[in-house]
């Protein structure tokens, strides 16, 4: 099997590049991760050092600042979430019987963005301080004038963590198209293995929340670069809180980060559940306890986290009624994690409980993350958490929960260890590890519970309570040091291991143990089906037959060559969803063989990369920085045009259970998926505006802010032409549905004609606003002027530029379709229309919001 | 456990001189019963846990479930195992226990919110305002400070803002906080029965001199606050104050339209009392 899919051998350096593979990026998530571990957990150590006695005498006041800040902006990002991934990424599809991901350059793409956004945060610290406004970044510490020097490292960490969310987004779509578009026969949603099924309901958490959050992190980037005012809250200098220019403009940055900030949290749990609860069922040879209420409780919990964030916000002066909902929301959200707990501990009874290693990290995550659930409640209790706010109560409850969480995955570590390598690890040594894990944890973090009373992010503290910071400091260097036990462990076990064979724990039920170790290129031998309630392996005569039986029911499609789409290297990674949910898709069921190798998304990202860190420093006008980010763009632009004119196959499953999307074909799915996030990023957008302007004042807004010259019709225009523009996307379709190849081409050239019209419109309209002189605008409106200029400005931006990636499709569109393509087979049309018709709907709410009210 | 919290619930409303529960208090008492109950929680979830563990540990001999339970099967559908109803009783036991103590500590969130009834106690008003690093009070004469004197048993409202970045202002001891964000109002309110000297802190990072950014609070005999606070009188204040000696309420939390200009805090740094 391992022919002509174009993928070197594992023993190859260039195979690590070239790879889509699911299980290889898998690894390659699981590594890198492991690595920002050690990068975060350094960071802990030195800022542990230096609180071993009060006074900052070690890393000085702001080194201790960037200490604390980074150590959670990478544990929470760079680390947890992605070391889970790799679990995702390697196991998903084994448990739900796929070959692959849906969309396998796409995660190669996500990987190396990933990647490359960690690699910027590193370079962050050589541009001169990096950020230092802690991982919450509070607004308006986190803006230029705030952060002293040049300020280009805080700028960096910005773009790396907006690399970092389009690596997310990216991934969420692929997952949920996987899962929703490639179980193996048989397998409902529910039946899906529990792992599994935490990885589908963490991505929709992801996909809305990390929306919001790349809303709040492009407004931020703006004010760095360009210059908006959105987190600015005296603009012209004066600082009485009753003369503020943007009163709002603290809270806009706490509302949108807890809106992403809380379902965070879930989203760092979920998976680390969804391991102890496979190892609690492998390890005591019982099935979970109340498998369907569990199920129940974390769609119950995936949903409510979103309306649970003011309960980071309870000081800053909300009412008493919203108060009192979201400390109901809180109560109710940590009831359903109750009735977990219960149920992983009465799945123990009558089992056959084995204190393996992954058991025993998995039985310490669970008793950690009692305590942290204890502890959490006393939060919930509103005049408990007034004093608690702020202070290391906070950081020794969310420790152990986030710990816990991590300890949970390093148990799965344990657990897949030998399904991933093939090898067995020393058990004994992994027992010590755990054991010297747990020691170190609670050494660590519960003296923290105990000196509460000191301030979060601080580094002096009462004498009193040295002794626990000292203990603490033990604690963490245990706790580190337990991890050369594991490093040791699993790195010397490679060659010296045991082989593992296809399954080493009793009572393991999912497909990936069904498989051997490591599990081939294409993952089973032969097509899974659950079909008869078991799993089994069909072979390609059977599958012939059913697919033939399950025709009439729409499966297996004619071959598509619906390739379109390109970039716009403004706003790369947008254009990289769209130009990949087009990728040309050869599906001749079965036939081809699947292909597993590109280069693309390592160049796509690397170009990322290099346009980012040029960003970063634009704005000091240097020559290197404006070079790298032109330079950068071109490589971005390129490689992903590049990547749309690679054929890249990756087949669709000839049989699968594809409820409740049976219906929806894979690209169009994944386009739903991706503009269901993209609502969310706008309505962030929207939001943020409603919230700045109601909170300097609706109708002073309009009548302080914005100048005579501000006037409706240049919005007018550009609305009927993108009303027209849709219109037109429509009749292409109907001329590739009838073969009208001059139709077609007509069509979109129109759509592409009226949309540069909106652009031109658009740009003369800019252009006078920013160069008028009233006796109010002396200076002209520009980004900078006010924040109703800055809201204006930056939101038909975000939409003028979605306008610009439209165009670009549109182009490439119509050039291929003057070269014949598209000719009864709509299907790309119809994908670009969608995404086309989202924009224009945008629009529909941005002119009102901007031009009439 | 119900007696327990019952026991503490009669002890709710004991009056100090001034006639005012201490936010410091009810935070105390809250603190205490979640500390009991939650450890006792903790501990018999904790044991209950590795009695399950130990109780049916694998030690090597042959299942002496075999003939009771059935063992997972390889490539088999996931279904749920037994015991459904246990979990269901347990759950319900925690989540009584949960939603009666948040229930519980409600009636007092709304004592800390409305504060004292305002007729029956004369408040004092101090503006607060954060900058980094320090904090600087304004009193209702338009004296400023960088010290807070307040006077002892009485009650005393801050309005809480800040001219930089977000801060929050904390008097850990008398267990009073609240946020100060630029461009805002937050308010509080505590009463110390104590005389004394106490800390402000912030507990928002702020920048580099965030760890330092500590003021100090005096806490004065009523007769020395007062003796005080007339020594500053038209020292620095414009002379045209309308909230004079703390006569005016407080307006509901933070609105985020600022309150009426004569409230605003004078922007001189420093001050006298520094």
């Amino acid at each position: 099997m391992s022919h002509d899919h174009g993928l070197p051998p594992k023993s190859s350096v260039s195979r690590w590049f070239l790879t889509t593979n699911h299980k290889d990026i898998g690894v390659l998530y699981l590594i890198t991760a492991l690595f920002f571990l050690v990068f975060g957990g350094v960071l802990a150590l030195l800022f542990r050092l230096e609180l071993i006695t009060p006074g900052a005498d070690l890393l000085g006041q702001m080194g201790y600042n960037q200490a604390v800040s980074t150590h959670g902006l990478l544990m929470v990002f760079w680390f947890i979430s992605p070391f889970a991934f790799g679990f995702a990424n390697y196991l998903v599809p084994l448990q739900i019987g796929a070959d692959d991901l849906a969309f396998p350059r796409l995660n190669a793409l996500s990987y190396w963005l990933y990647l490359f956004s960690g690699l910027l945060m590193g370079v962050s610290f050589f541009q001169g301080t990096t950020f230092a406004g802690g991982w919450t970044m509070y607004a308006p510490l986190n803006t230029p004038a705030y952060i002293p020097g040049e300020g280009l490292g805080a700028t960096s960490v910005v773009l790396a963590l907006i690399m970092f969310t389009a690596a997310v987004t990216l991934g969420s779509v692929n997952f949920l198209t996987t899962m929703y578009r490639m179980r193996a026969e048989g397998l409902r949603m529910r039946d899906i293995p529990i792992f599994s099924l935490s990885i589908n309901l963490t991505v929709w958490m992801m996909l809305f929340a990390f929306a919001a959050l790349l809303a709040a992190l492009m407004i931020l980037a703006s004010d760095h670069i360009l210059g908006t005012t959105y987190f600015q809250y005296s603009i012209d200098g004066t600082t009485m809180a009753t003369d503020a220019d943007n009163p709002g403009a603290s809270l806009l940055w706490a509302h949108l980060f807890w809106f992403f900030g809380h379902p965070e949290v879930y989203i760092v749990f979920f998976p680390a559940l969804g391991v102890m609860a496979e190892c609690f069922q492998t390890f005591t040879g019982r099935r979970l306890v109340g498998r369907k209420w569990f199920i129940i409780s974390m769609v119950l919990v995936a949903i409510q986290s979103f309306v649970v964030w003011m309960h980071h916000m309870f000081l800053t002066g909300i009412n008493l009624p919203i108060k009192t909902i979201f400390m109901a929301t809180t109560i109710g959200i940590s009831l359903p994690f109750d009735l977990m707990v219960f149920s992983l501990i009465y799945t123990m009874a009558k089992g056959r409980v084995r204190f393996t290693t992954p058991f025993l990290f998995s039985l310490g995550a669970l008793i950690l993350f009692i305590i942290g659930g204890i502890t959490g409640v006393f939060l919930g209790a509103i005049v408990l958490d007034y004093q608690f706010r702020g202070t290391y109560w906070v950081v020794a409850h969310f420790h152990y929960v986030m710990v816990a969480g991590a300890t949970a995955l390093f148990g799965g570590l344990y657990y897949w260890y030998p399904k991933i390598t093939g090898k067995m690890y020393n058990e004994r040594l992994g027992q010590i590890q755990f054991g010297v894990y747990f020691l170190g944890f609670n050494l660590l973090y519960f003296p923290m519970f105990i000196a509460w009373e000191t301030p979060r992010r601080v580094f002096v503290y009462p004498e009193s309570l040295q002794i626990w910071h000292s203990m603490a400091t033990v604690g963490g260097f245990i706790l580190g040091a337990s991890f050369l036990l594991m490093f040791y462990n699993l790195f010397v076990s490679l060659w010296r291991g045991e082989d593992a064979g296809d399954n080493p724990w009793a009572y393991a039920t999912s497909a990936e143990w069904a498989v051997s170790s490591p599990p081939p290129l294409e993952n089973f031998p032969g097509v899974p089906s659950y079909a008869t309630g078991k799993l089994e392996f069909l072979d390609d005569e059977t599958v012939a037959e059913r697919t033939e039986r399950a025709s009439g029911a729409g499966h297996g499609h004619a071959a598509t060559d619906g390739g379109t789409a390109a970039d716009g290297g403004a706003v790369t990674t947008r254009a990289a969803a769209t130009a990949t949910a087009m990728e040309p898709a050869h599906e001749t069921a079965g036939e081809e063989h699947a292909s597993h190798a590109s280069f693309w998304p390592f160049l796509v990202s690397l170009g990322g990369f290099v346009t980012f860190l040029g960003l970063s420093g634009v704005r000091t006008g240097s020559v290197v920085y404006l070079s790298m980010a032109a330079i950068g763009g071109l490589v971005t632009f390129g490689s992903l045009f590049g990547m749309t004119r690679e054929p890249f196959h990756a087949p669709e499953m000839a049989i699968a259970e594809r409820w409740p999307f049976s219906s929806v074909e894979k690209m169009k799915l994944g386009m739903w998926t991706f503009l269901a996030s993209d609502i969310v990023l706008f309505g962030a957008f929207i939001g943020s505006y409603a919230f700045v302007r109601v909170a300097y004042g609706w109708t002073a807004w309009h009548h302080d802010l914005i100048p005579a010259e501000h006037v409706t019709m240049p919005g007018l225009i550009n609305t009927y032409l993108l009303l027209t523009s849709s219109f037109l996307v429509v009749l292409a379709m109907v001329a590739a549905e009838r073969e009208s190849k001059r139709g077609t081409v007509a069509a979109l050239v129109g759509t592409f004609a009226l949309g540069v019209g909106f652009l031109i419109n658009k740009g003369l309209e800019w252009q006078h606003l920013f160069h008028i002189h009233s006796e109010a605008f002396p200076n002209g409106w520009n980004l900078s002027t006010n924040i109703a200029s800055s809201t204006f400005y930056l939101t038909t931006g975000l939409h003028g530029a979605h306008v610009t990636i439209g165009l670009i499709i549109c182009a490439y569109m119509a050039v291929r379709a003057w070269n014949g393509a598209y000719q009864g087979d709509d299907r790309a049309i119809e994908y670009f229309g969608l995404y086309w018709h989202f924009v224009d709907i945008v629009w529909l709410f941005l002119f009102p919001l901007f031009y009439i009210l | 456990m119900p007696s327990f919290v019952l026991s503490h619930t009669a002890a709710v409303f004991p009056l100090h001189g001034g006639g005012v529960r201490a936010p410091s208090e009810v935070f105390a008492q809250i603190f205490e019963v979640f500390l009991l109950l939650g450890t006792a929680v903790g501990v018999v979830v904790v044991a209950y846990t590795m009695y399950h563990a130990l109780k049916y540990r694998d030690d090597g001999g042959a299942d002496p479930y075999a003939d009771k339970v059935e063992r997972p099967q390889m490539g088999e559908m996931p279904t749920g195992g037994s015991g459904g109803r246990k979990v269901f009783y347990s759950f319900s036991i925690s989540a009584i226990i949960v939603v009666s103590l948040i229930a519980w500590t409600y009636s007092q969130l709304l004592y800390i919110e409305q504060g004292p009834d305002p007729a029956q106690t004369d408040a004092l008003e101090i503006d607060v305002e954060g900058f980094r690093f320090g904090w600087e009070f304004a009193y209702p004469n338009n004296h400023t400070t960088n010290t807070l004197y307040v006077p002892q048993d009485r009650v005393v409202r801050l309005q809480v803002t800040s001219r930089d970045v977000f801060h929050n202002f904390g008097i850990p001891e008398l267990r009073v906080k609240t946020d100060a964000i630029p461009g805002q109002y937050t308010s509080a309110w505590f009463t110390a029965n104590e005389t004394g000297t106490y800390e402000a802190k912030c507990y928002e990072l702020c920048g580099s001199g965030h760890s330092l950014m500590i003021a100090e609070v005096r806490v004065l005999p009523q007769d020395e606050y007062e003796s005080w606070y007339n020594g500053t009188e038209g020292s620095t204040g414009s002379g045209n104050q309308t909230a004079a000696n703390g006569t005016e309420t407080a307006t509901e939390s933070a609105d985020l339209a600022a309150p009426t200009a004569s409230a605003a805090p004078a922007a001189t740094a420093g001050g006298v009392g520094a």
